[in-house]
C-alpha cells in the first residue's frame, strides 16, 4: 500500500513520495524506513514523519533500546575488566566504557567508579556488528553533564516517553521545574534518573513522568499543578 | 491501547478484539480474541543469547508455545515450528545479528481457529515491540464441511463436523501465501478455492492491524 507523510504506516507499506524526492535530491531515511531495489519500504508500525528539507522517519512505539551513535544514555556498571568497565545500557549486549574517557583521567589518576554505579554517557560507537562503546567526556575532553550520577532514583519507561519529555514543546518539565527543585537525567535508552530533596517529591516526580505518557499537553499541565497542590498540602 | 472491531461480523470473520502492551515487563505484547478464541503473546528482544545459538548474520528467533495444560505435546512443537517459520519470513533479522528474539505464546481459550489467532497475535506483538519487519502477516482459517462448503473462520462446533480445516497466512505486500497448514482430506479445487477465499478475507485482518496501530499512535504521538 502506498503511504504519504503523516499517515499511520505498517511494515510492508511503500512510500512513493520519498522515492520521487530521492530521484532529485538527497534524502535521509531515519528509523523504520528501508531502501530496497523497487522503492522505499516501511519496517515499523507508527506514524510517518518528515522534517525539512528531506529527513523521514517512523515514530513507533518501542521499549527495547537499539544503540545508536551520539545518543545520551543511562547505564549501570556491571563489571570491571582491566582498563574498561562493562555497562548495561539495556541493549542486546553491554557497552564498554574506558576508564580514560572521564574528565581529567590519566593512567595514574583513575576515576572513582565502582560496580553498581549509574553513569550518564554518550554513545561513541554503535553498530549492529560491534559492541557499543560509551564515553563520559565530549570531544573537548570536558565532562559537561556526563559522568557518574550520585544518589537519586532510576526507573525505566518506553523510548517514546523519553522522546516526548525531551521534546521542547512538551510542557511537563517546564511546569514541574517551577513547582519544586529537582535534578533529572533522561537517557535515550528508556531510563530516567531523578533526584529531589525528599522521598515524597521524588515519588511525585516519577509518577508525573510516567503518567504523562498517554496525556496531551493540556492534560499534562493540569496534572502538574494538581500534583504540586497535593504535594504542598493544600489537598490531602 | 484497547480496540474492538464489530463490523467484521458482516464479512463472516468472527469479531476481533485486541489489547497491545498487555504485559508491562516484556518488550512487546498483545492479547487477541477472535470470537471466543483467545491467545496472549509476549515478544522479547533483540537480546543476548548463548554462543551456540548465535548466528553471525541474523537474529535467532525462538518461539515458545505454552498450552493451557502446561505440558508441551508433539502437536504444540509442530505449531511452534510453523509460527517460527512464519515470523522468520517477516522479521528483518539481518538488522540484529548475533542476538535472539523470543516469542512466547500462551493459550488462553481455544474455540476453533487457534493457530490463526496465535499467528495474528504474534504479528501484533511484533509490531508493538517495534522490531523491523519486511511485511506484516495475517492468518485466516477455514473449514470444509461434508457437503464441500467452505466456511471461513469456523468456531469449535463447525470444526467438529468439518471434513478438513485449513489455515493460511498471507503477507501484506503482495498478499502472497506465506504459510499453509491443513488437516483432513479435500480436493485440489477445494484447496485453491479456500486459498482465494482466505486471501480475500485477509484484508480485513490487515485493516484491523491498521486500526489498532492508528489508535495507539494517535495517543502517544
Amino acid at each position: 500500500m502506498n503511504v504519504s507523510v503523516g499517515d499511520v504506516v505498517l511494515p510492508g507499506d511503500s512510500c512513493q513520495e520519498i522515492a520521487t524526492i530521492g530521484e532529485k535530491s538527497k534524502v535521509i531515511l531515519g528509523p523504520g524506513l528501508r531502501k530496497e531495489v523497487n522503492g522505499i519500504f516501511i519496517t515499523k508500525a507508527g506514524t510517518l514523519r518528515k522534517r525539512a528539507p528531506n529527513t523521514f522517519w517512523v515514530d513507533n512505539y518501542q521499549k527495547r533500546y537499539i544503540p545508536s551513535r551520539g545518543e545520551n544514555v543511562i547505564g549501570i556498571v556491571t563489571q570491571k575488566a582491566g582498563d574498561i568497565f562493562r555497562v548495561d545500557v539495556g541493549g542486546s549486549c553491554s557497552a564498554s566504557l574506558s576508564y580514560l574517557s572521564f574528565e581529567g583521567a590519566t593512567k595514574k589518576n583513575r576515576p572513582k567508579v565502582v560496580i553498581g554505579d549509574v553513569v550518564y554517557a554518550k554513545m561513541l560507537v554503535a553498530s549492529k556488528d560491534m559492541e557499543p562503546e560509551i564515553v563520559c567526556v565530549d570531544s573537548h575532553g570536558k565532562k559537561g553533564r556526563l559522568g557518574v550520577l550520585e544518589d537519586g532514583f532510576v526507573f525505566k519507561c518506553s523510548l517514546n516517553l523519553i522522546r516526548k519529555i525531551l521534546n521542547p514543546e512538551c510542557p511537563l518539565l517546564n511546569s514541574l521545574k517551577n513547582e519544586w527543585p529537582f535534578e533529572l537525567a533522561a537517557g535515550m535508552n528508556g531510563r530516567i534518573w531523578i533526584k529531589a530533596n525528599t522521598m515524597r517529591e521524588t515519588i511525585a516526580l516519577g509518577n508525573a513522568i510516567l503518567a504523562s505518557e498517554y496525556h496531551s499537553n493540556d492534560e499534562i499541565k493540569s496534572m502538574c499543578s494538581n500534583i504540586a497542590s497535593i504535594l504542598a498540602g493544600h489537598i490531602s | 491501547m484497547v480496540s474492538e472491531n464489530t463490523d467484521l461480523k458482516d464479512f463472516k470473520l468472527r469479531p476481533m478484539k485486541c489489547e497491545c502492551n498487555y504485559l508491562s515487563k516484556s518488550d512487546g505484547s498483545a492479547i487477541l480474541s477472535q470470537g471466543h478464541t483467545v491467545s496472549l503473546v509476549s515478544v522479547n528482544g533483540p537480546l543476548d543469547v548463548k554462543m551456540q545459538s548465535q548466528s553471525i548474520e541474523k537474529a535467532t528467533l525462538e518461539v515458545l508455545f505454552s498450552s493451557k495444560g502446561g505440558k508441551p505435546t508433539v502437536g504444540d512443537r509442530y505449531k511452534e515450528h510453523v509460527i517460527r517459520q512464519t515470523c522468520e519470513t517477516a522479521i528483518l533479522g539481518s538488522l540484529y545479528p548475533r542476538t535472539g528474539i523470543t516469542v512466547t505464546i500462551q493459550e488462553l481459550e481455544d474455540q476453533g481457529g487457534f493457530l490463526a489467532c496465535c499467528i495474528n497475535c504474534s504479528c501484533l506483538a511484533l509490531l508493538n515491540a517495534g522490531l523491523a519487519m519486511r511485511h506484516t502477516f495475517a492468518a485466516v482459517s477455514c473449514a470444509i464441511d461434508e457437503s464441500g462448503n467452505i466456511q471461513l473462520d469456523p468456531a469449535r462446533d463447525q470444526l467438529d463436523t468439518a471434513r478438513a480445516n485449513m489455515t493460511f497466512v498471507f503477507d501484506s505486500r503482495e498478499k502472497s501465501l506465506v504459510t499453509g497448514f491443513t488437516e483432513g482430506s479435500y480436493s485440489e479445487d477445494a484447496y485453491s478455492e479456500a486459498v482465494e477465499r482466505c486471501r480475500a478475507a485477509s484484508h480485513l485482518v490487515f485493516a484491523f492491524y491498521k486500526e489498532i496501530v492508528s489508535k495507539y499512535s494517535n495517543v502517544i504521538g
